[in-house]
């Protein structure tokens, strides 16, 4: 766990990938002036880990808040331990069926809403980037933090896990960046690229970002984010000259 | 529970349909669209459906969402009638499709559970231990057929659609979903006095599909007309709708209209 900036701290766990590669399943940890707010809650597969940094963190006040940018089980697998762990834990989701989602004690967040938590407000953004339709991203306006949910995210080799995107000798790779997107987000293979590129402009302009804080990539600070468009741009034109004709397996 | 929320579309081919909470957002957000499928001031449900193939040997495909918790099993004997369940099958570890899958394996540690074998981060769903399909497999029933396809149009990445040989079935999951009022449970799309129109498609999908924003409309269109081409089903049986069973290929042309529609007008809401 390390400080990404004042008052945000960033649990890295990782998964090994087949290629040499990891990917990223991180948890945030926000400092509010009546408590401390995970940002989604990480994997059941690292459920010891995050919770021996997060009572390392809180001591003995306590976790107070969780935010789940959307309810895929590697960003909410841990909230039944966090109920567990710390009681009385406030949860924010975004879906609108919430039983659904299996989530029925949860505070709705709402999409170009802003939302106080623990004394601290938030914006929920409509992301282009994701896999699930309730996902949002969530703007902390007092740090000019995004946390981006699946979006913004890259693979990283072994001894970078713990790096931001300055200090990632060469920044982060298009390489791992494309790789990200390509496996995870497979819709891109249907994307109009420069339509989506101005969606992805419309949503940086105008707003105070220092930093944009993935789940599954490396933190990416604001002087880094143009090169990361442009680049992420690049990967979303090859996605789809690359596709083709998209494949269909029968 | 009171009435069992099943029905047989087709011999052996059993759905289960979770309605869902009553809710009254999911119509009238397409201007430019005839909307007059939606009445009355209908409460609406925006369900889950699992499917159930009982031949020789049964397969369950999805296992609703936790808010079925309390009855999916016993709705599931039910349609069993005493037989084991021998397969389980994930269309894609999302919450509202594989809810109950631990339920589900509890109540029936004889089924072998089968997931989608794209990508690799299995361990991180609880799917490590899954026999894992894609294009290319099948499971032999006996009298009916399972087959695995690549998901055509998806969320989540590790996703597949089924068909079913015997029965000309295509299990869609995502695609192909739509509300329904009060009163039309359990019915299928021709018994309906209400259309289901491009305006009642794109209810779902431009929420659910939400990237349908972005799309390369003619790429889209191509890989509609290719679903067709390639499989000609003749019931499509989806994760999120009523089941089609005549007059499929209509439905095709409607979701060019609803990729346009939500490509020109942006998504119409959250689900």
């Amino acid at each position: 766990m390390r400080e990404v900036a004042p008052g945000i701290e960033w649990i890295h766990e990782c998964f090994p990938l087949s290629s040499g590669r990891h990917e990223h399943v991180s948890v945030y940890l926000v400092r509010g002036p009546e408590g401390t707010i995970a940002i989604d809650s990480g994997s059941f597969l690292h459920r010891e880990a995050i919770r021996t940094r997060i009572e390392r963190a809180v001591g003995e006040d306590g976790l107070s808040a969780v935010i789940l940018s959307h309810t895929d089980y590697p960003h909410s697998g841990n909230v039944p331990e966090f109920l567990r762990r710390w009681g009385d834990v406030e949860i924010v989701a975004s879906c609108s069926d919430a039983e659904i989602q299996g989530l029925p004690y949860a505070r709705r967040s709402r999409i170009d809403e802003p939302l106080e938590v623990c004394g601290r407000t938030f914006q929920f953004l409509d992301p282009p980037l994701a896999d699930r339709s309730h996902t949002t991203w969530i703007h902390d306006l007092e740090a000019g933090v995004v946390f981006a949910a699946d979006g913004f995210g890259n693979y990283h080799v072994p001894g970078e896990c713990d790096l931001t995107s300055p200090e990632l000798e060469g920044g982060i790779r298009e390489g791992d960046l494309r790789r990200f997107h390509e496996e995870n987000l497979a819709w891109l293979r249907y994307a109009d690229p420069p339509v989506l590129r101005r969606a992805l402009d419309r949503m940086v302009e105008g707003r105070r970002i220092e930093w944009i804080c993935p789940i599954h990539g490396n933190p990416i600070h604001a002087g880094d984010l143009s090169t990361y468009l442009e680049m992420l741009g690049a990967a979303v034109e090859a996605i789809h000259r690359d596709a083709g004709s998209p494949r269909l397996g029968l | 529970m009171g009435e069992i929320p099943t029905r047989e579309i087709r011999p052996g081919l059993h759905w289960i349909q979770e309605c869902g909470p009553e809710r009254f957002d999911l119509a009238n957000s397409t201007p430019g669209l005839d909307g007059s499928w939606y009445r009355n001031r209908a409460p609406l449900h925006l369900p889950q459906n699992a499917y159930l193939l009982r031949a020789e040997k049964t397969l369950l495909f999805d296992t609703l969402s936790p808010a079925a918790g309390g009855w999916v099993v016993d709705v599931v004997d039910e349609v069993l009638d005493g037989a084991p369940l021998d397969y389980l099958v994930i269309s894609h570890p999302d919450v509202p499709h594989a809810g109950n899958t631990g339920r589900l394996l509890r109540a029936h540690p004889e089924a072998k559970l089968v997931a989608p074998r794209f990508g690799e981060t299995h361990a991180l769903y609880h799917l490590d231990g899954a026999l894992k399909v894609g294009p290319g497999d099948a499971i032999d029933l006996g009298g009916l057929e399972a087959r695995f396809h690549e998901a055509t149009f998806l969320d989540h990445s590790m996703h597949m659609w089924m068909s079913e040989s015997t029965t000309g079935s295509l299990f869609t999951v995502d695609w192909l979903g739509f509300p329904h009022m009060a009163g039309e449970c359990l019915h299928f799309t021709h018994e309906l006095d209400s259309a289901v129109s491009p305006a009642r498609l794109v209810e779902f999908h431009g929420r659910v599909m939400f990237w349908f924003q972005y799309a390369d409309v003619e790429r889209m269109v191509e890989a509609i007309d290719r679903v067709w081409d390639d499989f000609h089903p003749k019931v499509i049986a989806s994760g999120h709708g009523l089941p089609i069973v005549d007059g499929v290929r209509s439905y095709f042309d409607h979701m060019k209209e609803v990729v346009r529609y939500v490509r020109e007008n942006g998504r119409t809401g959250v689900v």
